[in-house]
Order: structure tokens, then C-alpha cells, then sequence
């Protein structure tokens, strides 16, 4: 199954944030719990967990691109 | 709370000291006070030549420093006193858990500041602090500055007189802000060691006892600094993609430089210069690593005596 992994909203002010650094490329593995990407926003550097384990299909964005809040950033494909 | 001992100014281990203690502890809420001797620290994701000068910082003698927090470019010295919360994440992501009981404490010992924006201090509308923030595994890392005595001029000189136009980058730019010494402000004075004593006092009860590190803990910091601050791939390797042209003159006559860097690797160099061997040029920075040190030597053998003149042209 195809799950989408979003951009989230840190704060309630929060409209986007940058896309920092892929912690993982596609193809690999991830388990639930383990670091995806890293964003920041307001001069906070946050990791993002992948809330299930899979496979990440699909990177949407570029290192250094904003996305707007709920966007979808990844696809993880999931059992 | 607790405080946790850390007494060195060298700023490659300081950056290492916190990274380990955050990943270390983590039970543990801990507040500690720290200062680097002169460097310029960086945030995570900045691209470094954008920020500052990187050939007069080398001229100084300055060591840049990446950090793993986000936000901007700041100029650390020994008049300045950073400080650290490692605490754990409770809801959404919030500055004023911690910067409130900083603006308290300031005040409490005769600091006449208040918050100002949504991570700074300030006295008047002069900032004196700036914080940022890493969050991660479910714990919060956030620090800041606390200028006390720190030499304005040179923080001036170095982080707002050398912003590089040269540069198409993503990444996150540094903001410009008016500083103060918190010093100059005082009613009573007081010296740097009793403001951080002071302060410490403030923030952490006077019967908790000050964690410290083991040996073995130490000598794993310094494996940390040694490994990841002190690293290229660090400190350069993680500068974001950009596109650099920068024209002007060399040697009496016009030159321009154009090249694209991604993950710190120059690509696509041209050297246009009559002074200049511009083969030469591009062949040997073809490839080569963003790097002050190694574009330097090439400058060196490119341009001879004139080598630190033509670096200006490639930072």
C-alpha cells in the first residue's frame, strides 16, 4: 500500500518550511520510528519519523525546496 | 533540572559536547552555560559563503563552525556566553518553553530585557540574544547567545559587511539585526564569571547536582568533534547547491568567475582573466571540494604571490 508522508505543521502559525536533507533515498528501507527527512522552520531543525515501516518509493522535493504545510513530501510503500 | 560541567572555549568541541549530551541523557532536563573563543557559527542548512567572507575569515584566523540547529550566521567570542536546554518535547513546537525562564532569570539578576520576535532578546529594540532549535527523537535542543561583553565591531565586520551577492542558493539566509552588550545596561555591574554564576543560579536549583562527563565520555566527544565538526563533509560537504559568478578585477585587468557547487563539489569552473592561464584554471578546479584551504593552494599555484588576491574572487 502507498502511503503519503507530509509536510507538518509545527506550529499553528506554521505555513511551510524547507525541505532540508533526505535522511534516507529512494529504495531504501525504513522501519517506523526511524529518521526520514529533516525540515526547518523558524530556525528549528526538525527530524521527521516515518510514522510505518516500508520501502521510501518516492521522493517529491528537492534538498532546499519550500513546501507548504500538508503537502505531501514522500510516498513509503508499506506491506 | 540539572546543569552538566563544560569549561573548554574550543568551538568544534563545544558543538560535539552538546550534540553528546543530548543524545546521551536522555532522561534528563539539563541547562548549561558555555563560550567559544572567536568563530563563526553557522546554522545547519546555511550556505556558508553566502553568510560571510571566507577569505578574510581566514586571513583572521576565524574557524566557521556548522552547527545542528537551524537558523543563521552568528559571531561568537569570549565576551559572549551561550547557553543550552535539552529538555523533552511536549506538544507543538514552541520557543517560549525555554525563553520565557531565560527572559525571567535575565531579569531576576538586574537584566533589563524582554522577548522580542519569536526567538530573540532584547534590551530596548537592541537584540542581545538569538536562539534556535533541533528537535528530535522527542527531545528539544535549543540554544542561544547571551551577548555580555562581546566585541561589536568584529561581530559587526564579520557577520553584516560581507553578505556574498555572488551566490544563487537555496538555503536559509541569516537575518541582520541591531546588537547590545547586556553589559552596558546594567544599573550594578557586574563581571562575566558573576553573570554566569548569577544566571546559572537562577535556572538551576542550588541543590541538584551538576552532572559531569567520565573520561571515556570525553575522549567520545572529541572522537565526535574530530569526526563531524571538524569534518569537510560537515562543515562544506552539507553547504546547499548553488551557482556563483563574481566579476572584477585581477592583477590591473577584468576577470570573471563562474562555476555551480553541489554537495561542496565545484562543477562547470570557468576563469575568464588575461592574467590568467584560464586551461589551467578550470582544469585544476574542475572537481576540487569547496574548501578555503585546498582553493586556496590552487590559487597559490595558479596566480603565485598574487594566490590570496585571486581567492577573493572564488568565495
Amino acid at each position: 500500500m502507498e502511503k503519503e508522508l507530509t509536510m507538518p505543521k509545527l506550529r499553528p502559525e506554521m505555513k511551510d518550511g524547507v525541505l532540508c536533507a533526505w535522511l534516507k533515498e529512494e529504495g531504501d528501507m525504513v522501519t517506523a520510528g526511524e529518521p526520514l527527512f529533516e525540515i526547518e522552520t523558524d530556525k528549528v531543525v526538525n527530524q521527521i519519523e516515518a510514522t510505518e515501516s516500508g520501502v521510501l518509493k518516492k521522493q517529491l522535493f528537492e534538498e532546499g525546496d519550500t513546501v507548504d504545510v500538508e503537502a505531501p513530501v514522500a510516498i513509503l510503500e508499506t506491506k | 533540572m540539572r546543569t552538566i560541567v563544560n569549561s573548554s572555549h574550543d568551538p568544534f568541541y563545544n558543538q560535539a559536547f552538546e550534540e553528546f549530551v543530548f543524545q546521551t541523557f536522555p532522561e534528563d532536563d539539563l541547562f548549561f552555560l558555555w563560550q567559544n573563543s572567536p568563530a563563526v557559527v553557522v546554522g545547519c542548512y546555511q550556505n556558508i559563503c553566502r553568510e560571510v567572507s571566507v577569505p578574510a575569515l581566514r586571513r583572521l584566523g576565524i574557524p566557521i563552525v556548522r552547527r545542528s540547529s537551524g537558523g543563521g550566521t552568528v559571531y561568537h567570542d569570549l565576551g559572549n556566553v551561550n547557553y543550552t536546554f535539552l529538555v523533552k518535547r511536549d506538544g507543538p513546537v514552541d520557543y517560549d518553553r525555554c525563553l520565557m525562564p531565560m527572559v525571567e532569570a535575565l531579569n531576576a539578576i538586574g537584566v533589563p530585557a524582554r522577548k522580542n520576535r519569536s526567538c530573540d532578546i532584547a534590551i530596548g529594540e537592541q537584540k542581545i540574544s538569538g536562539s534556535a532549535q533541533r528537535v528530535s527523537g522527542g527531545r528539544i535542543l535549543q540554544h542561544g547567545t547571551l551577548l555580555f561583553q562581546s566585541d561589536l565591531t568584529a561581530l559587526d565586520q564579520i557577520t553584516t559587511h560581507h553578505k556574498n551577492d555572488c551566490i544563487q542558493s537555496k538555503g536559509i539566509a541569516s537575518a541582520i539585526c541591531p546588537v547590545t552588550n547586556i553589559r552596558a545596561h546594567l544599573t550594578q555591574d557586574m563581571t562575566l564569571d558573576a553573570f554566569q554564576a548569577r544566571l546559572l543560579a537562577q535556572l538551576v536549583p542550588m541543590d541538584a547536582q551538576p552532572l559531569t562527563l567520565t573520561a571515556a565520555q570525553e575522549e567520545a566527544v572529541r572522537r565526535l568533534r574530530d569526526e563531524k565538526y571538524r569534518s569537510w563533509a560537515w562543515t562544506w560537504g552539507k553547504t546547499p547547491a548553488f551557482q556563483y559568478e563574481k566579476e572584477g578585477l585581477f592583477a590591473g585587468v577584468p576577470i570573471r568567475v563562474t562555476y555551480a557547487a553541489k554537495k561542496g563539489i565545484l562543477s562547470d569552473v570557468s576563469v575568464d582573466c588575461a592574467a590568467l592561464d584560464s586551461k589551467d584554471a578550470a582544469r585544476l578546479l574542475e572537481g576540487a571540494r569547496l574548501d578555503p584551504e585546498g582553493l586556496a593552494a590552487v590559487c597559490h599555484t595558479l596566480a603565485g604571490e598574487q594566490g590570496d588576491m585571486l581567492l577573493e574572487y572564488l568565495l
